[in-house]
């Protein structure tokens, strides 16, 4: 069948119409989304805490892959941690490299590698999400184990873990480190959250400065997990610094008071190289961040291994090639 | 700096330069001396730092700027520290970029220029005492200052060989830097020198006479004519008919092309009648300078021309240093001066320019005769006379390429003078003047600061060490502060210039002579 027309205006005139102004008031949570809108959504000023957490946490997690041959994939994984405690790092870690071969047969080997207790199924599709994710999630559990009283432990992204991931699990962590006076929070720079299809938090900006002034911190209530569905946190949108250049998403266990939380999160946005980001969860980035040299590093390693099994080097050649970067297109 | 000592540690560059990374917080300086330590050879590699910059680990652009500016915001709003910067000491650092000057072989007696790559990421430490003694070989006999490192001195004499001063010396820098305090220093060693070397200063400004007069070897080694009347010095005076025509073109470098053809007119007028340039008297007192035109000179030369040259030669004449009788000179008591190893500070003070480069001439031409005659004589006792050098302000006066003709003796010293022991001391601000084929007869050069980039451009391509990444270090130069840039130095020796009151209040006093032996005794000895 032939393709009807696709015009660049006609993507503008749409695109006009969503972030124009418009009568259409929707929240939504992307189109994978199961919150539960039901904050005021409305502005309001930001106190920030008087002094940091006793800790402060920051967790994240690192992926790259090391070579693709379409139907098999070797992935590196990590989880970085990072622990402040007055404002100077008292743990980094870059966390432990784990390799992983994703594809056709692997399945029930990598399964049985990422499990560690949590009884996934057997069905349970293996991709680099599923990895990265766990290896988070496992790196936030330690870091709750370890984590004193009081402390604020920040994760990179949503409290929305995985849906392959047991939701049991997670909620356990969260409530029992709630139970012990332990924040978690997460943060989004990038989030889905929308109203009237448009960018939800740019319209928060704008309605903040217009309301509170340029050079606020400000946090506004959005909603909250669906409990019955997924793991129990609240939602919250905020600016944490006077000069931040964004607002962010943040995600509050359930069970803490959302405004005293995001108040201690803002006290260690101040930065002066990321006003209005936490500067603990840019660490924990910088430790888990999986570069060039890393991936190169590791198939070094492996491709040692391979040489030694007795596999032969244009099998490699063939099977690994970057096909794509060795036949350049025509200029 | 760490507990062990480290600066830095290395990571890039080549065999002749290298980079390191030092703390956030290390007040690394220009022209600093550093030791980078190869544990694998045992080698120890000798760095200058020629360049400081800023360096962090952030890899987005604009990460410096923006911090910057958020700082800066936070000025501007009264709120400073309102976002500090979180672990500052790790985040950003300090590059710094170096040349290297050679190493030292592991058993530390030997220095080589580098021609190899010391092992990266090697500790970068400050240099101790035994990395620099290897300098004190090569600094000589005459000490003007101690070794340098960025802002402090460390205890490593710097200075000259005496016997280079027949290979000529440049002392370059802008007013203000330092020049007659080094002057005075190199006078001072050259005068504790045990008579080995001769030194023939001319001070056109008469800043020399009582400060030279203070140093305790004074009395011994140091000798001093001078154009007016002071205490502890000898009349200056010398003779026309012992200077040449040379000498006065030489002095009157800046006349014009019609001034210098009425010059060989006057000389092929007089030349046969009077012994040198005794014909200025006789010139000086014409009444009838139209009527000597009209029957003594061809129509070529002007009336006008020849009034400028008679106004020349009265003021010449009337000079209480020039005599017309030729038993009055101090030629020949300067000569014996020198032969002996002394200071001769010619004090110039009372004289115009022309006059003062006259009798520098006529005396440095003796000189360079007198030595040159004593080499083709009598080799042993050539060799057994002391270097001499000839010390000249704004040297640039007579080394100049107009100024280089074939009856100018101080480019011929600057040419042919080393042969014979007989040196240039050239002083001036502005070595752009000077003739590059001149200036490249001059194997040491003491660079004090220099503003001007087009003199520093000529001694970069001029001096006998690779001068091309020091020119911000150059331009940072405090008075007193020099690059000492030689043959003999493996490098251009970053010094400190004794200050000339403490280079007196250190020089050690002369011993006592010897009491003359009673006359029995003395005819008992005989």
């Amino acid at each position: 069948m032939p393709l009807g027309a696709a015009p660049l205006d006609d993507v503008a005139d749409r695109l006009a119409a969503i972030l124009g102004p418009s009568g259409n008031v929707t929240v939504a949570d992307g189109d994978d989304g199961d919150l539960i809108i039901d904050g005021d959504l409305v502005p309001r000023p930001l106190t920030v805490a008087s002094a940091p957490a006793p800790e402060v946490w920051a967790i994240d997690g690192g992926q790259a892959l090391v070579r693709d041959a379409r139907c098999l994939q070797i992935y590196v994984v990590r989880a970085g941690r990072c622990c402040f405690v007055d404002r100077v790092a008292t743990v980094e870690e870059e966390g432990d490299l784990r390799a992983h071969l994703v594809g056709t047969g692997q399945r029930g080997i990598e399964l049985a590698r990422v499990d560690g207790g949590l009884r996934l199924p057997a069905n349970t599709a293996i991709d680099i999400n599923l990895l990265r994710e766990r290896v988070e999630w496992d790196g936030i559990e330690r870091t709750l184990q370890q984590a004193s009283t009081g402390a604020l432990v920040l994760v990179d992204g949503d409290l929305r873990p995985d849906p392959r991931l047991p939701l049991e699990w997670v909620t356990e962590l969260l409530a029992d480190a709630t139970a012990r006076g332990i924040s978690v929070v997460g943060v989004t720079k990038h989030t889905s959250l929308s109203r009237g299809g448009a960018p939800l938090i740019g319209q928060l900006e704008r309605e903040a400065d217009a309301a509170l002034g340029a050079r606020t911190r400000w946090w506004a209530p959005v909603g909250r997990s669906a409990a019955e569905r997924g793991v129990p946190f609240t939602v919250v949108a905020a600016r944490l610094d006077p000069d931040a250049a964004y607002s962010f998403r943040l995600d509050v266990a359930a069970g803490i008071d959302p405004e005293v939380a995001i108040a201690q999160v803002a006290c260690v946005s101040d930065d002066a190289a990321f006003p209005g980001y936490p500067y603990p969860l840019t660490v924990a980035d910088r430790l888990a961040a999986c570069p060039p040299w890393l991936r190169e590093d590791a198939w070094m390693t492996i491709e040692e291994h391979l040489r030694l099994a007795g596999v032969p080097g244009d099998v490699l050649h063939r099977a690994f090639d970057d096909r794509h970067r060795s036949m350049e297109r025509a200029s | 700096m760490t507990a062990l000592g480290t600066r830095g540690r290395l990571y890039g560059k080549n065999v002749l330069e290298g980079t390191f990374r030092a703390a956030p917080d290390d007040d690394l300086f220009l022209g600093e001396l550093l030791v980078a330590i190869d544990e694998a050879t045992g080698r120890r590699y000798l760095f200058r730092v020629v360049d400081v910059t800023y360096g962090h680990e952030h890899r987005e652009p604009g990460w410096a700027e923006r911090v910057a500016g958020t700082l800066l915001s936070d000025d501007a709003s009264d709120t400073p520290g309102a976002h500090p910067l979180y672990e500052q000491e790790r985040r950003t650092y300090r590059v710094a970029d170096c040349r290297c000057l050679g190493y030292l072989t592991p058993d530390g007696k030997v220095f080589r220029k580098p021609k190899s790559l010391p092992t990266q990421f090697s500790r970068v430490v400050s240099p101790e005492a035994t990395d620099l003694a290897f300098l004190e070989r090569s600094m000589g006999d005459l000490h003007v200052g101690v070794l340098r490192t960025g802002e402090t001195t460390v205890d490593v004499p710097v200075g000259i060989s005496g016997d280079s001063l027949a290979k000529h010396v440049g002392v370059f820098a802008t007013t203000g830097m330092g020049k007659s305090n080094l002057m005075m220093v190199l006078a001072g060693a050259a005068m504790q020198a045990g008579g080995r070397y001769g030194l023939l200063i001319v001070d056109p400004h008469g800043e020399y006479r009582t400060e030279l007069a203070r140093h305790p070897w004074a009395e011994r080694r140091l000798r001093t004519y001078s154009s007016v009347t002071a205490p502890g010095t000898s009349a200056l005076r010398v003779s026309l008919g012992e200077m040449t025509s040379d000498d006065l073109r030489t002095a009157t470098g800046d006349t014009s092309r019609a001034q210098t053809e009425a010059l060989f007119e006057l000389e092929r007028v007089y030349g046969n009648e009077f012994k040198g340039i005794s014909w200025l008297l006789p010139f000086s007192q014409l009444d009838d300078l139209v009527g000597f035109r009209e029957a003594e000179m061809s129509r070529s030369v002007a009336l006008s021309t020849l009034q400028v040259l008679q106004r020349r030669a009265r003021r010449i004449c009337a000079l209480d240093a020039i005599s017309a009788d030729g038993d009055v000179s101090v030629a020949s008591a300067v000569e014996r001066d020198l032969a002996e190893g002394k200071v001769v500070l010619i004090d110039a003070s009372g004289l115009g320019s022309t006059e003062e480069l006259l009798i520098a001439s006529f005396l440095t031409r003796r000189i360079l005769e007198a030595w040159q005659q004593a080499f083709l004589d009598d080799r042993d006792r050539h060799a057994g006379m002391p270097t001499v050098a000839i010390v000249l302000e704004e040297a640039q006066r007579v080394l100049s390429k107009a100024a280089d003709t074939d009856g100018n003796v101080f480019p011929r010293v600057a040419r042919e003078g080393r042969k014979f022991k007989v040196g240039l001391v050239a002083v001036t601000q502005q070595p752009k003047l000077v003739d590059p084929e001149l200036l490249s007869q001059f194997n040491t050069f003491f660079i004090l600061g220099l503003a001007d980039e087009r003199d520093r451009n000529i001694l970069r391509s001029s001096a006998k060490q690779d001068l091309s990444s020091l020119n911000t270090e150059i331009q940072t130069l405090m008075p007193g502060e020099c690059l000492l840039a030689g043959v003999d130095a493996p490098f251009a020796v970053p010094a400190s210039i004794h200050l000339w009151s403490d280079a007196l209040r250190s020089a050690t006093a002369p011993p006592e002579p010897r009491p003359t032996a009673a006359a029995n005794v003395a005819a008992m000895l005989d």
